[in-house]
């Protein structure tokens, strides 16, 4: 007869949380309003769509949202760039590897974690109200944005890193921030220039829609356009940022098997 | 001393970042006609809106309007996740290629791309006229947009396994069926459910912005109040929403490591 070892009891996790998933579920289904009659009803509207959008009006989209659409292509490099070279530093701030103070440590971790918790859209908001209607507000939207995936995502990996380099650094006689620069930061940047790309593929598609705030790029014309159901007009824009979108996320696969 | 140097190759490369970084950062300002001084002066204007915004209204009325609003990006982002989690488990399996046809493989794998394409705020307004103002068509349109990709970050995982236990369960007499119930899912099964999880967290934010186009949620609240230049309001919209995501966040943290780091089960 094999032995065959007990299967442990339901964590408490389990217990829980496997009915708290299920009610939550059905909650908000009923929250949000699936409602059949409505839907129904709707459904009658699906021509006003579909008419529209499987018509696009390729001359007008060119001649109106091309300019638009660099815009669109200018602010997601400025910002990318930007944000992802201000979070370098802050990272090593950030991370228990490269600083030993709590107090700092605590400080940019939170600062970092707080600029997260902001999705990009209120960023645009909050930054048109404040520098003005435009591109520039766009731009420090996507800074915001890029500075917090990268301030998270490198801080995490400086966690991870080999420490042996930074004591010897330190051995030989070099200050902190010498042996950061010396022996931390060249480990990182194989990764730091990989997530450099991948934010730089969200910046563009998030740039899409920071105009519909009012903060510059292609989303003034879709809102304008989206308004008056003008579908026919918005599909084609929407081709070619999703052209825009697959060429640059190519362009950066290229690169990324090159550097790494 | 003699230190090797770097071989050319990688110092042109070197370079040639340098050169593409500074241009492009160059090129992107001046087509944007953005100049350092409106950087410099940015914070300042900044912090004449944050000013603006303190004390917060928290006032039982604005109370009473905001929490229910920021509920219902809360189970937006729920509904649509579990949407999401729904249709892409059975399609990841159709688009990793150690499970599936080939093929079949690669044409799925192209639709998730194109799906995964759409940010959920066109997604959104594309529905609007179908599926009516309201949180429905915010749910929808996250629900849709997480199906592209969980589904492709969940078919990477299924490509990843460990092909050992599935030949055992092959070798002692197993079905193909019996292969990926006993093989394929028990492998993948906490990676998957950990990105489930990843996804609410970013669906919530998706969520929250969703109102701007009026399909529920936040944002819808937000955008008002600044529109109205009501700024306290605008603050304690933010606040509320700040606070949500960092509750929310912090619980799928902490399950997320939970759930791939195990149990420690004493025997």
């Amino acid at each position: 007869m094999i032995k065959v070892p007990k299967k442990p009891l339901p964590s408490l996790l389990t217990v829980i949380g496997y009915p708290f998933a299920i009610a939550l579920t059905i909650f908000s289904f009923f929250q949000v309003g699936f409602n059949i009659e409505d839907f129904k009803r709707n459904w009658e509207n699906r021509k006003l769509v579909t008419d529209t959008l499987f018509n696009p009006k390729w001359e007008w989209a060119i001649e109106n949202a091309s300019q638009a659409l660099l815009e669109t292509i200018q602010i997601a490099i400025l910002a990318s760039i930007l944000g992802c070279f201000i979070a370098l530093p802050l990272s090593f701030y950030a991370s228990r590897a490269t600083n030993q103070t709590t107090v700092t440590y605590l400080i940019y971790k939170s600062f970092l974690n707080f600029i997260r918790t902001i999705p990009d859209l209120f960023w645009a908001m909050l930054f048109t109200v404040a520098v003005g209607l435009g591109p520039f507000a766009g731009v420090l939207a996507l800074v915001m944005f890029s500075m917090a995936i990268m301030g998270k995502l490198l801080s995490e990996t400086i966690d991870s890193i080999d420490l042996g380099p930074l004591e010897a650094a330190k051995a030989s006689g070099a200050k902190h921030n010498q042996a950061v620069f010396t022996s931390a930061l060249p480990q990182i940047l194989p990764n730091f220039t990989a997530y450099f790309l991948y934010i730089f593929e969200l910046c563009i598609r998030a740039s899409v829609i920071l105009g519909l705030v009012g903060a510059g790029g292609v989303g003034r014309i879709i809102e304008t356009q989206r308004i008056f159901l003008r579908f026919d007009r918005i599909s084609p824009i929407i081709v070619l940022i999703l052209v825009a979108v697959i060429a640059i996320e190519q362009f950066s696969v290229w690169l990324r098997r090159k550097i790494l | 001393m003699n230190i090797p140097k770097q071989p050319i190759n990688q110092r042109i490369l070197k370079y040639l970042i340098t050169v593409l970084i500074v241009a492009g950062s160059i090129w992107s300002a001046s087509g944007l006609e953005i100049t350092p001084e409106r950087f410099l002066t940015a914070p300042s204007k900044v912090w004449i809106l944050v000013t603006a915004m303190f004390p917060l209204d928290l006032s039982q009325e604005a109370i009473d309007r905001i929490v229910p609003k920021v509920g219902e990006s809360l189970f937006i982002a729920w509904a649509g996740t579990v949407i999401g989690a729904i249709f892409s488990f059975p399609i990841s399996f159709l688009a990793a290629n150690n499970v599936s046809l080939n093929s079949f493989s690669r044409a799925t794998k192209q639709v998730l791309n194109v799906i995964r394409a759409f940010p959920e705020l066109i997604l959104a307004f594309v529905l609007l006229p179908i599926t009516g103002l309201g949180p429905l068509t915010g749910t929808l349109a996250v629900g849709i947009h997480s199906i592209g990709t969980l589904g492709k970050l969940s078919s990477e995982v299924i490509e990843g396994i460990d092909e050992g236990p599935l030949e055992s369960i092959k070798s002692s007499g197993g079905s193909k069926l019996n292969e990926l119930f006993f093989g394929v899912i028990p492998q993948v099964m906490p990676t998957i459910t950990s990105y489930w999880l990843y996804r609410f967290e970013i669906n919530l934010r998706a969520s929250a912005v969703l109102g701007v186009v009026g399909a529920g949620g936040v944002g819808a609240e937000l955008i008002n109040q600044l529109r109205f230049r009501d700024f306290p309001r605008a603050g304690t919209v933010l606040v509320v929403t700040i606070l949500m995501v960092l509750i929310v966040d912090t619980i799928s943290a902490a399950i997320r490591r939970r759930i791939i780091k195990g149990r420690e089960i004493k025997v």
